[in-house]
């Protein structure tokens, strides 16, 4: 691995705040596209009518952060490894709405959960070992 | 669930994952060279173009399906880019990525069947 900026330039640190955007911009397209929602609409399968939604504008700016800070971790850390772990945010949703919102997660969702756990640490494993020498 | 919408489910799953291999590709040579590198633009123009019809096509999709009929589909994108990553930008491949991914990618799908 390459010699990294730190502190906030940090690619890991960069994709921690990537990820949390993602989490929050997931929610607000959501809600933002159901309650635009037209069948009648010939153009709505396009989901460009979701844009009169200004939940869907919040989502699209956290997207823009989102991705230019993904841009970032894209220089620094290989992509086997960073889109792995940037899809901690599917466990996170669910686990949010379960800790904030006191929804109820069922045996398979749990199941899941952990398999992506698994794999999580899998992935990130052999990056701790690497980040240890340095 | 009609034939045109699996459909768009793939094209979308299909110009997510390119997207994300091209903006990998457009972002390595900046490292060393910074932004001078010429087919840099074009690559980024081309990856934000592919992620805006990923984006749109989603949203379109969310109207008529459930997140929880569309997640499993951008669940898959983990192994698939793991892989294609590897074959096409050349990055280092290992059992433990391989197997994390497909992990990964089977959790998903489990956690947003539902």
């Amino acid at each position: 691995m390459r010699e990294r900026p730190s502190g906030f330039a940090n690619p890991w640190l960069q994709l921690v705040l990537s990820i949390v955007c993602v989490l929050v911009s997931e929610l607000l397209l959501k809600r933002g596209a159901s309650n635009t929602a037209d069948p009648a609409d010939g153009w709505a399968w396009t989901g460009i009518n979701s844009l009169a939604s200004p939940l869907v504008w919040w989502a699209i700016i956290l997207i823009i952060i989102s991705f230019i800070s993904w841009l970032y971790v894209l220089k620094y850390i290989p992509l086997t490894v960073a889109f792995p772990l940037s899809r901690v945010v599917d466990i996170l949703v669910p686990l949010s709405c379960w800790i904030f919102l006191g929804e109820s997660i069922s045996t398979r969702r749990w199941c899941g959960i952990v398999l992506v756990v698994i794999g999580l640490a899998l992935v990130a494993k052999p990056i701790a070992r690497i980040e240890q020498r340095l | 669930v009609t034939l045109l919408s699996l459909c768009f489910i793939l094209v979308s799953l299909l110009s997510f994952v390119t997207a994300q291999l091209i903006l990998k590709r457009a972002m390595q040579p900046t490292v060393t060279s910074g932004f001078r590198d010429p087919s840099f633009i074009s690559r980024m123009t081309i990856g934000i173009a592919l992620m805006t019809i990923s984006f749109f096509l989603t949203l379109g999709l969310l109207q008529r399906f459930d997140l929880s009929y569309l997640y499993p589909f951008q669940g898959l994108s983990v192994i698939i880019i793991t892989l294609l990553a590897a074959v096409t930008l050349k990055e280092k491949l290992t059992a433990q990525l391989v197997i994390g991914g497909a992990l990964i990618s089977a959790g998903i799908v489990l956690v947003s069947l539902s």
